[in-house]
């Protein structure tokens, strides 16, 4: 458009009234910048009329959120200082029942002794004994400083858990002397018929214990079902090498 | 070297005021004599003025360097022009006409001008407003005919028909004397 420029009209025009904005109305402008700067996100228009509440629920629920959120922490954060029997924090005392529970969901029948990790274990690890200490101790919290309180419910939780992987180890391993030998499975199944799934942790199918185990191989020996009793007993020294027989049991058990 | 428009209204944009100040300063006499001389009445102009410089300010967030900043001010600067016209009952369509004169000078002026300046002053106030629109954007903003098209959203055909229109006439009050 250079073309169309002609430098006498623009000559003319330069020289008119020369006509600035007054310096109030510039302030006026450039106060309007810096406010409109300073809040950059906000809207220039406020809200109004029926969407006004929408910042005030908006403000309300971010705050109910944060204080929520900010106890819910706070209950979940463990006491450094082992504040356990003062403080009692929920989730330990829920770990430690639950753990309790898990070995008395399946209780051992009378007749059976006790879960002996030393009986498929020949040597027991003393941290498994010691461990089983503290869960024979009663139940009653003792009124000990709050550390030695914290200590037992530490000892305890760490007695239940060895206990509960000893049953996990035991009913794993049957399970995969099952898996692995159907026929031994087959034999076990005929020879303890009523062999409930008695076992530590009450797994569905889980096998009998050793030593109900031999009781039903001797009674076989004693019947005279030879073959079938050494079959068993073979499948027994299968699933326990490291089982030691009493020298009463074996004579029973091998009908020497 | 100087920051070029487009940066300051970016660096505005983003919060720095004191682009805003060199941006203003650069521009609020031209601006200014755009929009008194398209509307001759000063405190209309003052009032548009603020206006025009309230709306750039709004815009900012939506600012994006599409063209020369000057021709995005005299955009905006037309739009409220034209809203302004609209608010008074008066259609620029019914002014499209090149022939049609604009508000006639007054019969004093003519009088006095016995100088080409005062001529050429009154041949200017005596313009249809879309033809001096045109001279003014011209002359004031420095936009080209595809500017000025651009700003007052119409063609170049009739944005360069007009800025003709309004050269001719001037100059030819100015040769009268």
């Amino acid at each position: 458009m250079a073309d169309e420029r002609d430098p006498k009209l623009s000559q003319h025009y330069r020289e008119l009234e020369p006509m600035e904005p007054p310096s109030a109305l510039d302030q006026t402008i450039l106060a309007a910048a810096r406010r409109a700067a300073d809040k950059p996100r906000a809207p220039l228009v406020a809200p109004a009329g029926r969407h006004r509440w929408y910042y005030g629920l908006a403000a309300a629920a971010v705050l109910v959120f944060a204080v929520a959120l900010t106890l819910h922490i706070e209950r979940e954060r463990p006491d450094p200082e082992g504040n356990v029997a003062s403080t009692a924090p929920a989730p330990q005392l829920r770990l430690e029942r639950e753990l309790r529970g898990v070995i008395k969901r399946a209780p051992e029948p009378e007749s059976q002794p006790a879960a002996k990790p030393e009986a498929f274990a020949p040597e027991p690890q003393p941290q498994a004994q010691e461990a089983k200490k503290p869960s024979e101790a009663p139940a009653a919290p003792p009124p000990a400083p709050r550390r030695a309180a914290a200590d037992e419910v530490r000892a305890r939780q760490d007695a239940a858990l060895e206990r509960a992987k000893v049953e996990a180890e035991r009913a794993r391993m049957q399970l995969e002397r099952r898996t692995s030998n159907p026929d031994a499975n087959s034999i076990q199944q005929r020879a303890a018929p009523a062999a409930a799934p008695t076992g530590g942790l009450a797994i569905a199918g889980a096998p009998e214990n050793p030593e109900r185990w031999l009781e039903r191989i001797a009674e076989l020996r004693s019947r005279g079902k030879h073959a079938e009793a050494d079959k068993a007993l073979a499948e027994f020294r299968r699933a326990y090498p490291d089982y030691r027989l009493s020298e009463v049991m074996r004579e029973r058990v091998e009908g020497k | 070297m100087e920051a070029p428009d487009e940066q300051l209204m970016l660096a505005y944009r983003d919060g720095d005021t004191a682009a805003f100040d060199t941006l203003y300063t650069r521009h609020r006499a031209r601006l200014y004599r755009f929009v008194l001389r398209s509307v001759k009445s000063r405190a209309v102009g003052e009032e548009l003025f603020q206006e025009i410089w309230i709306r750039v300010i709004e815009a900012r967030a939506r600012y994006a360097p599409q063209a020369r900043f000057t021709t995005w001010l005299y955009t905006i600067a037309h739009n409220h022009l034209v809203d302004h016209w609209r608010k008074r009952g008066l259609t620029l369509v019914s002014l499209e006409d090149d022939d049609t004169p604009g508000s006639s000078p007054d019969p004093a002026d003519h009088a006095q001008a016995r100088e080409s300046l005062a001529r050429f002053a009154a041949a200017l106030a005596a313009l249809p407003p879309l033809q001096r629109e045109a001279f003014l954007l011209h002359e004031e903003g420095g936009l080209t005919v595809a500017e000025i098209a651009a700003a007052t959203k119409t063609n170049e055909e009739a944005a360069k028909s007009r800025l003709r229109y309004a050269m001719a006439k001037l100059k030819a009050a100015i040769d009268d004397g």
